[in-house]
């Protein structure tokens, strides 16, 4: 029997039906565009960010890079906020709510100066939306008075924040930029400003590929390209370090977070979650696949609850955050050699060549048998385990502890997907 | 009902990797250490490195990998048996199937032909020595540009009207179409290699009266081969080198009968059976002595002649051709001797091996109880400046063995001159 779960999650005081958001993007442009994503699922919606500058496009806008023929590892894209009249985006999301009341829309919002950010707070308030998301982060508009230029000046986030905060009742989300080398101090600078919440991470700024054509980067438009927002599979790490330094800095203690950032499958989100996420956003997936992914996050993620025992969402927010620790922090004093299982291998040698080129010649090469054998010079990296081609071959095997380290109990990850 | 194809004679009996795909089956490829499938390949074509160009998209770097290990590269991506050489090597196998390693080596080296590419270049200044070669098939061709790398002057004589030899008057064009054996035989021609056709050596000429300073022959087996068995001499009986030749030749003008048998359990039998189908025959059985564990054909080829809707019959002999002039059955003995059939038949196809023409009416070569001629693995026979290799020594293999066989008689050829060089 197919397993529900009931997947609800309070966020700023609104009761969300399941974590599943779309982000503010393309994917949720319209009335139908968000009507069909709430009839699959989807738990809610961040708008397409709206703002009293209406965007022009270019043509084309998005391209996306692969590795080794495999696509979407990541995806770039162009388009600014909407290009659709202020009021009208407004209705919309009056109408979404009206029709779907028991759905979050949250409305996106851009300012150019603290007038219009008071602006736009207002007509989201009277359009009905539950929340606000300031997007301060949008690193592909035309003008720098917006965008990720916003998010990376504290001074501009804190003022922002406020009129925005100033200027309704609704709770308000600062949306962060990745374009930064720490996010702390720009969150932190939103709440100040009278923000509730934390959105990150926008995409990253990023040239995906040069066309060799017209020697500039893709997409090409008329010959030549900009840097623009990288997003996909490829970001989800820098997201997930993001969300991980936000939850665990302390001015920031009891801010909820919503986790943005290659997110496709049921894992991706819950890993979002494990690390101080209340609820992920989604896009680039979608874009590639369509609202139905949602089905298979609902599903996967009750399975694994179920599996593990949980009953709510609630209970899995940043469930990991206690075992991310500082480097220094990491004991340094035994090292886990790799075991192989020769009944498994294949010989294709791949933890030969990367062992002796890229590590540390630990591993010998019968040519004859064409089978590896873990020798003394092993330091128990892993790098042969992350290179090898087939299920459970390498896996952890012995500890060993070094010269004068004291043996204590040590805790060893046993399953590889 | 099963479903049958249904296919043209000359339409492709199977799809080909653009580079999207091709991509995406590379990057199952798991890059071994030492790759089996290099060394599965006879005619050192070398999968490893043109699947890891392919994955590292460096698609000219593998079609230049190709071209220079194969001079056949093209024709062998479409006829090698890969199932029982480089893909059975394959080391994905332990995993769950062998990469496609065959319609990897076709989509690259297609290649080489959409970006022109000239992969191989004869030097300019050639070398005092000419070579004449005999047979414009796989192992002669394969001799020839070798030679012709290296600076040789090559001459090939081929008593037909088209080089290729078996490619291009066996194997079906479905399986192996014209256009790839005529972009082979062209790179092999831009070596400067030459071509008289029309002109059947110990014929038309004798080698052996004229200035060159090696022989190669390579003249593969075009012997007729019937089997002993009464009513064999009546019309509608082909031997399978007839049957094909005629229908590369004659193409959807040739209509063999409605009823087809075809007798023997090679690859050369199927490509019969399909070419009957192919070309209109209603019904159409391959019948083999032996059983199908025991045949010589490769399995994804009765494969394919059973997608076509060919009947295969196993363990029955032939025993005689039955009707008056012309073929009007056959009958057959069980191997276990227990019993006999009769079929109907309008045109009997014997594909039961191939043998070679006199070959000593091109040279005094020695030559074994079939006419095979008596070569060694370098292709040395008994006479100093001539040398052999191919179907016409080993009897009958694949084209890439021919291949391979062709070029190391070559690197005998290069020896043996190298040591008159001197002298020159």
């Amino acid at each position: 029997m197919a397993v529900k779960k009931d997947l609800s999650i309070e966020y700023l005081g609104v009761k969300c039906e399941n974590p599943f958001f779309l982000s503010s993007s393309p994917v949720g442009s319209n009335y139908e565009m968000v009507a069909k994503a709430f009839e699959t699922g989807w738990g809610g919606v961040f708008f397409k960010t709206v703002g009293i500058f209406v965007a022009d496009e270019c043509s084309p806008r998005f391209d996306q890079n692969d590795k080794n023929g495999l696509p979407w590892v990541g995806f770039k894209n162009m388009e600014q906020i909407s290009d659709k009249p202020t009021e009208v985006n407004f209705e919309n999301i009056y109408k979404l709510k009206r029709d779907y009341p028991d759905k979050i829309m949250v409305s996106s919002i851009m300012g150019s100066t603290e007038e219009e950010w008071r602006e736009l707070a207002k007509m989201s308030e009277q359009a009905e939306a539950d929340l606000i998301e300031c997007n301060f982060s949008c690193p592909q508009m035309t003008s720098h008075a917006m965008g990720s230029d916003v998010g990376t000046n504290l001074e501009l986030v804190e003022k922002y924040s406020r009129a925005v905060a100033e200027s309704t009742k609704l709770p308000v989300i600062a949306k962060m930029t990745p374009n930064i080398t720490i996010m702390e101090p720009a969150a932190i600078a939103a709440i100040k400003g009278g923000a509730k919440g934390v959105s990150a991470i926008n995409t990253v700024k990023s040239i995906t590929s040069l066309d060799y054509e017209n020697l500039t980067g893709m997409p090409v438009v008329n010959g030549v390209s900009s840097i623009s927002g990288y997003s996909g599979t490829a970001v989800k790490p820098i997201g997930l370090r993001f969300i991980a330094n936000l939850a665990q800095c302390k001015e920031l203690e009891g801010v909820p977070l919503s986790g943005i950032g290659g997110i496709e499958t049921w894992n991706d989100a819950l890993d979002y979650i494990l690390v101080g996420a209340r609820n992920v956003q989604v896009t680039t997936s979608v874009m590639q696949y369509g609202y139905r992914i949602v089905e298979d996050m609902i599903s996967g993620l009750s399975y694994f609850m179920d599996e593990r025992g949980f009953d709510s969402v609630d209970e899995l927010v940043g469930l990991a955050l206690p075992n991310l620790v500082p480097a220094e922090e990491l004991n340094r004093d035994f090292k886990i050699i790799p075991k192989i299982d020769l009944d498994k291998c294949v010989g294709c040698g791949r933890c030969y060549v990367s062992c002796y080129d890229a590590a540390h010649q630990a591993i010998d090469w019968d040519d004859k048998k064409r089978r590896p054998t873990i020798n003394d010079n092993c330091v128990g990296c892993h790098l042969c385990l992350n290179v090898c081609p087939v299920k459970d071959c390498i896996l952890p095997g012995e500890i060993e502890w070094k010269e004068g380290r004291t043996p204590t109990e040590i805790k060893v990850k046993h399953y590889y997907d | 009902m099963s479903k049958v194809i249904k296919k043209r004679y000359t339409e492709e009996a199977d799809y080909g990797f653009n580079l999207r795909t091709a991509r995406e089956e590379a990057r199952r490829c798991l890059l071994c250490l030492d790759p089996p499938c290099s060394k599965g390949c006879p005619a050192g074509t070398d999968p490893g490195s043109f699947i890891r160009s392919i994955r590292l998209n460096n698609i000219k770097g593998a079609a230049e990998t190709i071209r220079s290990n194969n001079i056949l590269g093209g024709s062998c991506a479409r006829v090698c048996p890969y199932d029982r050489l480089c893909e059975e090597a394959c080391s994905r196998t332990g995993i769950d199937k062998p990469i496609q390693i065959g319609r990897l080596q076709r989509f690259a080296i297609e290649q080489e032909k959409a970006f022109k590419m000239k992969v191989l270049e004869a030097p300019k200044k050639k070398k005092p020595f000419k070579v004449a070669c005999v047979g414009a098939g796989p192992a002669s061709l394969a001799c020839a540009a070798k030679l012709a790398l290296e600076g040789y002057q090559v001459t090939i004589y081929e008593e037909k009207e088209k080089a290729g030899g078996v490619l291009t008057y066996g194997i079906t064009p479905s399986r192996l179409p014209e256009h790839v054996v005529a972009h082979d035989i062209k790179t092999v021609k831009d070596l400067g290699v030459k071509f008289v056709f029309g002109t059947k050596v110990g014929r038309d000429v004798d080698l052996n009266d004229m200035d060159y300073d090696a022989i190669f022959i390579g003249a593969g087996l075009w012997g007729d081969k019937l089997p002993d068995i009464p009513g064999v001499d009546k019309e509608g009986v082909w031997t399978a080198v007839e049957f094909l030749k005629t229908a590369r030749v004659e193409k959807t003008k040739f209509k063999p009968g409605e009823n087809v048998i075809v007798i023997g359990g090679g690859n050369v039998a199927i490509d019969c059976a399909v070419t009957a189908k192919l070309l209109g025959a209603k019904n159409v059985r391959i019948v083999y002595r032996r059983s199908i564990e025991e045949a010589p054909a490769d399995m994804k080829e009765f494969k394919y002649a059973l997608k076509l809707g060919v009947s295969i019959t196993t363990e029955m002999a032939p025993a005689e051709v039955l009707g008056q002039d012309r073929v009007e059955a056959m009958a057959f003995t069980s191997r276990d001797g227990v019993s006999t059939a009769k079929f109907k038949a309008d045109d009997v196809v014997f594909a039961i091996g191939q043998k070679p023409e006199d070959m000593t009416a091109i040279a005094a070569v020695k030559v074994n109880e079939k006419g095979e001629i008596k070569a060694t693995k370098s292709g040395k026979t008994n006479l100093a400046k001539v040398f052999a290799a191919g179907d016409v020594v080993s009897g009958g293999k694949t084209v890439v063995e021919a291949v391979a066989e062709g070029k190391e008689a070559a690197e005998s050829i290069i020896a043996y001159l190298a040591k008159k060089e001197g002298v020159k």
